[in-house]
């Protein structure tokens, strides 16, 4: 099928677009609240509202249609409280050689990093994470985000910085 | 930290790996390489809390299946159908009337009307007669019903055309007098030429300034006239060689009064004019060279003639 003529109202493409972008949605949202359910719901938000609009929505625009809606979802929540990151602990595998100390000191600097990557304001924070997490690339991040990538690397640089003097010397 | 530093996007590029050889050089002999490389090693093993896309499309299917055959309340409208044929019925109507529109003139005993027609073309009216045409589409159809007497001063343009009950009358040209009344059909032309086709005789006549030609006792006559000669227009009705039916009658509209004609000979001819202004003289003008004397029924107001020569 003609990409141009691809119609979102398509159940098939709408799973699709679903597929792709639903993951990536998903966490830049909790990036920005730092809550599951209301990231979830967000998410669930934003497509209601593309298959609602899906005769408006032109199939190539749908993810930066879905990136907007989301974040204009995320907005409108008056208040978004302060939030803790619960990031999913990573098994370390490859480092099951490692002596007791070396795994213990190593969790506790992943923990104050949770903490100090909570604490960055929400705009370096869905940068930061966008980019070490999803593997985004600035232009990418840009899109999603909605500000230059200029902008973009300036806030990856600022929050660098901040995590760097919030963590000290290690 | 800001020996190294160039520009605020040096560790973004960092992170992206767009370093030159001896940036990322100067780069790691610094202090602070340790620590953000840790950072971006251990933010790199960070995962975002799991996410069912599965179970969210399933709800979304649900939710977009629900949201589809939900009823969406009522949709009123804001003008109702029948409104629409109400006004669709009212524009019928008024295409309808303006289509068929015809004007219409009229004019009683002893009046006079000038009417000017929509192309600027003046119609007169002489004593009792009706005259009617269609006010749309008038420049590409001028087209007139006249029953009566009335002289036509026309504009140029496509044809004029006026019908009578007896005949037809075809401008070519611009002035004429056209008499209809009953069997009796005049046209003068005044200026200009003129088409008259009797539909009685079906013949064809064209007039030329100073022509006229009549039907009369189903016969065409033809005859010439002094274009000088005043006509009703100005006050004075001239006839040449008219049947003293038509005479009397034309009399009769022009003051509202009956004449009771049976005593004399309708084929006499009369050649002459009379006066609007003034019954008297008029009865006297027609009365004296035709031999006719006239008494005032008082009664009725009807007016007797005699031929004087019965007497």
């Amino acid at each position: 099928m003609n990409k141009e003529t691809k119609s979102v109202c398509e159940e098939i493409n709408y799973e699709h677009l679903f597929r792709t972008h639903s993951k990536s949605l998903f966490n830049f949202v909790y990036y920005k609240c730092g809550d599951r359910q209301q990231a979830e719901d967000i998410v669930q938000d934003t497509f209601v509202k593309l298959w609602y609009n899906c005769s408006k929505v032109i199939f190539d625009k749908a993810k930066s249609y879905l990136y907007t809606v989301a974040r204009n979802l995320f907005l409108n929540e008056v208040a978004h409280k302060k939030i803790v990151l619960q990031h999913q602990s990573l098994s370390f595998n490859d480092r099951t050689n490692e002596s007791p100390e070396f795994l213990m000191e190593e969790q506790e600097f992943m923990i104050k990093l949770k903490k100090v990557i909570a604490d960055l304001p929400e705009k370096q924070r869905e940068v930061f994470l966008l980019s070490r997490i999803d593997k985004k690339k600035y232009s990418e991040i840009s899109e999603i985000v909605g500000v230059s990538v200029k902008a973009v690397e300036k806030r990856m640089s600022l929050a660098l910085i901040t995590l760097r003097e919030k963590l000290g010397n290690i | 930290m800001e020996k190294y530093i160039k520009d605020n996007a040096f560790l973004a590029r960092w992170i992206a790996g767009d370093l030159s050889p001896q940036e990322l050089e100067k780069f790691q002999k610094s202090d602070d390489y340790p620590v953000l490389k840790r950072i971006n090693d251990a933010s790199q093993n960070l995962k975002a809390p799991t996410f069912n896309d599965q179970a969210l499309l399933n709800k979304l299917q649900e939710l977009n299946n629900l949201q589809s055959t939900r009823p969406k309340g009522k949709v009123v409208k804001l003008i109702p159908n029948w409104a629409y044929a109400a006004a669709a019925v009212v524009i019928a109507f008024g295409l309808f009337y303006v289509m068929t529109m015809k004007s219409h003139f009229e004019t009683g005993f002893s009046e006079q009307l000038a009417v000017v027609l929509p192309d600027n073309s003046e119609v007169k009216l002489n004593a009792n007669s009706h005259l009617d045409y269609k006010t749309l589409g008038w420049k590409s159809n001028r087209a007139l019903q006249l029953d009566g007497e009335a002289f036509f001063d026309v504009e140029k343009g496509e044809s004029f055309k006026v019908f009578t009950d007896v005949g037809m009358v075809e401008v070519l040209g611009t002035e004429f007098n056209v008499i209809s009344r009953d069997s009796y059909f005049e046209v003068q032309c005044m200026e200009g030429k003129v088409r008259v086709t009797s539909t009685v005789l079906k013949k064809n006549v064209i007039l030329l300034p100073g022509d006229a030609v009549r039907v009369v006792n189903n016969s065409l006559e033809e005859w010439d006239f002094a274009l000088t000669e005043s006509n009703w227009t100005l006050g004075e009705s001239t006839f040449k060689n008219t049947p003293i039916n038509q005479v009397l009658m034309s009399l009769e509209n022009q003051f509202n009064i009956t004449l009771d004609k049976s005593n004399i000979d309708s084929n006499k001819r009369f050649t002459g004019a009379f006066t609007h202004k003034d019954l008297k003289l008029a009865l006297k003008t027609i009365s004296v060279p035709m031999g006719l004397s006239y008494s005032v029924d008082k009664e009725t107001g009807i007016i007797l003639l005699n031929s004087n020569n019965n007497n």
